[in-house]
């Protein structure tokens, strides 16, 4: 069990390999042991005929000797034959009388003449069911007929030593050459398979590199001869290329709202200098015309000292809104002007379809504080933009519903995927992979006490955010 | 010199030609028995063309088993000479008169060997009782009666000394049944014994002679006494005596190892009959 939990943590490109070798080991030992029982039954085949030749042939010779108890005649009949067989499997050959003595045998000091043949015919069979055992040496008898009767029996000792052998030799051979195929077919299946999961593993490695921030895979690697890995590595990419765009446009958008703002605050910082300018030139002047009249002096000077002290308060007040916390600001109307400001480029570079309807009042907006609202709202309309998709269509309404804000933002393209709306709709932990635009917005939602609504109508993604009332007018 | 496997020889010759058969066109036959030799093809083939040659005539070789059916086949004429063995001989020394005796190293003598396996601890007859016994034929003198006639001697007989006594018919088949291990010891012609360690040393080797007789009378070339005087008988007999003079003849004596063929005399071979008087025989 432990090896088997150690084997499927192996990386797919080992595992299918080693099934494919494991695969090959079983067939072999299967053709292997089919070679060899078939090497058996040839074998036995043989050595069954030659027993029984062996025999029958000497049962005719032996006949009409055996019947008169002719020792030397049995002797010399089983000598020459013997000699006829040399250096071949016959052993000992015993011809025993009606008895059971030995009446001659081919090695007489093994068999003498007179001994019971008992001995010699344990563990014998007949030669049409002699097998081989594994015993180099394996006994055959049968009965000794001559004219119609059984005048005495045959055993015969049979030297396999030579199949045996030959039989180890195949069972090695076989063994060599199996483990060799096996080996260079499992090497060739490694290659294989390793060659068709390339582009997984360079897949599992672009996702992996880089600390988490996925890159595309160049075109040359993704297979064209696999259309469903070509498929699946193609949608990989677009997904980084999405990834990619959306951190791009968000770090633009933080540009562009930071220069924004800067260019509101010179504008109406020249605007509030210019406006005590005048005044302040004309009094100028008039002490330069009248210098010698104190009281138009005075006038003017008093005139200078408060259209500095308000330039004074200008700065202070600038010094001052810069040192605020801009969360607390309450809602205006021209924070959703603004972010159409920041947005507008972003529609535009997609060639989408930009709906803007505002229809809450400032008194109304004013009961929402500034900066969430504001960042709830982009993040919304980032991911509505990026759904959309080029020529898509793109929508926010915000109204004032009841006794509280709506804001609704819709999109065409597709649907949002079952990992984005968890993200957005629920509070269990975040799914690996994705951004956290919509988490976010989930989070501060939240904690505005507020609910989001998903819907998808007519071919469009609809996101509705409703807030209750806050003290944003206090604040 | 050719190549041959159990060389030894045999056969005897006999002359024989009752008038009614003594037809120049009938082959002469001769008898040969395999006790000498394993019918050794070319002793055969060279014996049968040494004497037809030196006879001018056909010859058939006629080839029995036992000596008892080589001197039957001489007394009852289906043959017309033979080369059988002393004791049969001896036995039938009224009928049977000499064509010719081998004479081998020198001397037209021969002896008995007994032999036991190269390992067997014996030294002498005595030691052998108990164990098996392989004689050639009942009707040799080398292979039977000279043993026989010794267990006489002590008081013995083959069947009850030995405890299994076997007949093979050859004396190649002696050594052989000894060599293999079928008997514990055997009786066995010198002259094959030599013969064969010299063409089959490896199966001597695993022999060993215990005791060897006095020389005794080397086994005659035979014909029917009556028929000694018939041209054909005296024409084989002088073949036989002369093939020391003729290629043919030298080449069968050099295949038998012997050196010539001589006359040779009846008391040659009375060695034998006093061995049969021990044995209380013929």
């Amino acid at each position: 069990m432990k090896l088997l939990r150690r084997f499927r943590v192996l990386p797919v490109t080992l595992r299918v390999p080693l099934i494919s070798a494991a695969l090959m080991i079983l067939l072999g030992l299967v053709a292997s042991q089919g070679v060899l029982s078939a090497l058996g039954r040839v074998q036995d085949a043989r050595l069954s005929e030659a027993a029984r030749l062996h025999v029958e042939g000497l049962s005719v010779a032996l006949g009409p000797s055996v019947l008169r108890q002719d020792v030397w005649e049995v002797y010399d009949i089983l000598d020459r034959a013997r000699a006829g067989n040399a250096g071949q499997r016959l052993l000992l050959t015993v011809v025993a009388d009606e008895r059971g003595l030995v009446l001659a045998a081919t090695d007489p000091r093994r068999a003498p003449v007179g001994k019971d043949a008992t001995e010699f015919e344990q563990g014998a069979v007949a030669p049409q069911a002699v097998r081989m055992t594994g015993d180099p040496t394996l006994r055959v008898t049968a009965p000794l007929q001559y004219q119609g009767r059984t005048i005495g029996s045959i055993v015969t000792e049979l030297d396999v030593t030579d199949l045996l052998a030959e039989r180890r030799n195949v069972t090695l051979w076989l063994l060599v050459g199996n483990a060799l195929a096996t080996a260079l077919l499992a090497f060739g299946g490694w290659l294989a398979v390793a060659r068709i999961l390339r582009p997984v593993g360079a897949l599992v490695q672009a996702m992996d590199a880089s600390g988490g921030a996925p890159r595309p895979i160049p075109a040359a690697e993704i297979p064209q001869g696999d259309p469903g890995l070509a498929r699946l590595i193609q949608t990989y990419n677009q997904m980084t290329t999405a990834v990619e765009e959306r951190a791009e446009a968000e770090r633009r958008l933080a540009d562009r709202e930071r220069f924004v703002s800067l260019g509101r605050l010179s504008s109406s910082l020249a605007h509030e200098v210019n406006n005590p300018l005048g005044g302040l030139l004309n009094a100028a002047d008039t002490i330069h015309t009248y210098a010698d009249r104190p009281e138009v002096v005075r006038q003017s000077a008093e005139l200078m000292r408060r259209g500095l002290g308000h330039l004074r308060d200008v700065t202070r007040a600038i010094l001052d809104q810069n040192r605020l916390d801009r969360a607390g600001q309450p809602l205006r109307p021209e924070d959703f002007e603004d972010l159409r400001l920041l947005f507008e480029p972003e529609a535009h570079s997609r060639s989408q379809v930009l709906d803007w309807q505002v229809h809450a009042g400032a008194a109304s907006l004013a009961g929402q504080p500034a900066a969430p609202v504001r960042q709830v709202a982009l993040n919304l309309l980032l991911n509505a933009g990026a759904a959309a998709g080029v020529n898509g269509r793109v929508g926010l309404r915000v109204t004032n519903g009841g006794d509280g804000l709506s804001i609704t933002v819709s999109n065409t393209g597709a649907a949002m995927t079952e990992a984005d709306l968890a993200r957005l709709m629920a509070s269990g932990p975040l799914p690996p992979g994705g951004g956290v635009g919509l988490r976010l917005v989930h989070d501060i939602v939240a904690g505005l006490g507020g609910r989001v609504q998903h819907d998808r109508i007519d071919g469009q993604t609809v996101i509705r955010v409703d807030l209750p009332v806050h003290g944003g007018k206090d604040a | 010199m050719l190549t041959r496997r159990g060389a030894i020889l045999m056969a005897a010759a006999t002359c024989a030609a009752p008038t009614v058969r003594a037809q120049a066109a009938e082959p002469f036959r001769f008898a040969l028995t395999p006790v000498f030799l394993d019918n050794d093809a070319a002793v055969i083939s060279a014996l049968r063309a040494a004497l037809a040659s030196a006879m001018g005539r056909e010859i058939e070789l006629v080839q029995r088993r036992t000596y008892q059916e080589i001197t039957g086949a001489l007394l009852d004429g289906s043959v017309d000479a033979a080369w059988t063995c002393g004791y049969p001989f001896v036995q039938h020394r009224a009928e049977l008169s000499l064509l010719g005796v081998p004479v081998w190293r020198g001397a037209p003598l021969y002896q008995s060997y007994l032999i036991a396996a190269a390992d067997d601890p014996a030294t002498s007859l005595a030691d052998l009782r108990g164990g098996a016994h392989a004689f050639s034929d009942p009707d040799s003198n080398s292979g039977y009666l000279v043993t026989a006639s010794d267990l006489a001697r002590m008081g013995e007989a083959p069947d009850r000394f030995f405890s299994r006594a076997i007949f093979t018919y050859g004396h190649r088949n002696v050594v052989r049944a000894v060599a293999g291990g079928l008997t514990r010891s055997g009786s066995v012609d010198g002259y094959v014994w030599e013969v064969l360690n010299s063409v089959e040393p490896g199966l001597t080797a695993r022999t060993r002679i215990i005791t060897r007789s006095e020389k005794l009378g080397f086994p005659p070339f035979v014909a029917r006494r009556t028929r000694r005087n018939e041209a054909g008988i005296q024409a084989c007999a002088a073949a036989l005596q002369g093939f020391d003079r003729t290629d043919q003849g030298q080449a069968v004596l050099r295949l038998l190892y012997l050196d010539g063929i001589t006359a040779g005399e009846p008391l040659l071979f009375d060695g034998i009959a006093a061995r049969m008087a021990d044995l209380g025989g013929g």
